[in-house]
């Protein structure tokens, strides 16, 4: 019998050393975020760190053009001032592509905002933002695509 | 008369008293010689060299299980202690069925693409337990350790392994993917050897776990190798994962192997470059590759 414990001591070390290990093991979404380390795939921090802030790469915020703030008319007649944001995307139709909808619940790739922040063939218009770049990294991109796969909820 | 008898008579004593002597003497000898006996008897107990050590029965070969792989998927072949095995894994890159015929004649069957390219070196830590390290040239280091849990024998019909390993990406530094399991095997007389190897997986999925439906991994390899001849054979395993993070295709791999003393040298074909347990939870693909594997044991 005695003969096993040293064996048993160290299986025991090893599922220990593991289980700590593994909890440290998955991905920081900080990471994937980039240049907005705090996004995550709420609508609340998507509205904070991606409509309403220009990020560390240099991408323009999107309320530089989407509000009406100060009497200005919001382009492509989508506001993303903080109180209405939501109301004007989530199963909203585009102005400016007939038949598509800003925010599909659910449905990331017939989502017309992802489209044009992609800048996919058949959009309307230039890829947002507008001013040619910095556009949202893939990493962003994917944060918000699961907000929108996962309901597009207003939290 | 009277001289005469008292002549024979001295002469009697005389004769008497040789025996006498004589008999003393041989008396005194062996009365001396019983404590050198015995100092001899008791010699050898202390001054003979010690007998030999038993061999360790972990350095026979398992005519049945010679490995410690299948194709990438472990057995449960005990390494024993203190020795060390080398592996050397190949995965050339480019599909077989890329072109037609003669575009793979003139890449030599493939061999002219780059490959995957791993190199593993494990260690009998103590009697059934071994530990490893291997790394392949995608900058992937895994460490691994198995324990045999039960040795298959007449009294048990299978042979079970706990493991566990881990692998890292840029040289162990970026995205670590635990791994926790069991081997089963079982051998059928002659035939070869069967696998079961119900394996989790954690963090297959290189993503963070707040943007995907599943972070891990959970697989069941299965694999068999079959003697075709004494030193011939034929090898195959699949790891269809059964719940948790299945992007790709299963991955599935085959290939023959010839045992020639302490190596094992395979060919096989797959449809994965992966060769790590992370990377065979990420799937395979719809391309054929081939590749080889070869085994050095450093203790036959």
């Amino acid at each position: 019998m005695p003969q096993f414990l040293p064996c048993r001591l160290l299986l025991l070390v090893c599922v220990v050393a593991f289980a700590s290990f593994i909890a440290a093991c998955d991905e920081k979404l900080s990471d994937l975020a980039g240049p907005s380390p705090n996004l995550q795939p709420t609508f609340a921090s998507i509205q904070h760190e991606i409509f309403e802030t220009t990020d560390a790469s240099g991408r323009a915020a999107c309320t530089n053009c989407h509000t009406d703030a100060g009497g200005r008319t919001p382009s492509g007649g989508l506001n993303l001032r903080h109180d209405i944001a939501y109301t004007s995307l989530v199963s909203v139709a585009s102005r400016g592509k007939t038949g598509a909808v800003r925010v599909i619940p659910g449905d990331v790739n017939d989502s017309y905002i992802v489209q044009k922040l992609e800048g996919q063939p058949g959009i309307v218009g230039e890829r947002m933002p507008r001013t040619g770049g910095p556009y949202l990294t893939e990493g962003q991109m994917s944060i918000i695509k699961r907000w929108i796969a996962t309901g597009a909820n207003n939290d | 008369m009277a001289v005469h008898q008292v002549i024979q008579a001295t002469r009697k004593t005389g004769t008497t008293v040789r025996r006498l002597l004589a008999a003393t003497a041989i008396c005194a000898a062996v009365l001396g010689a019983t404590p050198a006996h015995a100092q001899q008897a008791a010699q050898p107990a202390q001054t003979a060299p010690p007998a030999p050590r038993e061999r360790d029965p972990d350095q026979n070969l398992d005519a049945l299980q010679p490995d410690f792989t299948l194709l990438a998927l472990p057995t449960t072949l005990r390494l024993p202690r203190y020795k060390m095995a080398f592996r050397v894994t190949h995965r050339f890159g480019r599909p077989l069925g890329q072109g037609d015929f003669g575009d793979l004649a003139s890449d030599f069957f493939a061999l002219d693409s780059s490959a995957q390219i791993g190199l593993e070196l494990r260690f009998g830590l103590m009697r059934g337990t071994q530990g490893g390290i291997y790394r392949t040239n995608d900058r992937t280091i895994e460490f691994f350790v198995e324990h045999n849990v039960m040795q298959e024998s007449d009294s048990r019909p299978l042979g079970l392994n706990a493991y566990a390993a881990i692998d890292g990406t840029n040289n162990f530094t970026d995205s670590y993917s635990p791994a926790l399991g069991a081997i089963i095997s079982r051998k059928v007389r002659r035939l070869g050897a069967f696998y079961a190897e119900p394996i989790w997986v954690n963090n297959s999925n290189l993503l963070p776990s707040e943007i995907v439906d599943h972070n891990n991994s959970f697989l069941l390899g299965i694999g068999a190798r079959v003697r075709v001849r004494r030193t011939v054979y034929v090898v195959a395993e699949t790891a269809p994962r059964v719940a948790g993070y299945d992007p790709g295709t299963t991955y599935w791999a085959a290939g023959v192997e010839k045992l020639v003393g302490g190596h094992m040298f395979q060919i096989n074909v797959s449809n994965s470059v992966g060769t790590t347990i992370s990377q065979i939870a990420r799937g395979g693909s719809h391309d054929t590759f081939l590749g080889f594997n070869i085994t050095r044991k450093f203790w036959r």
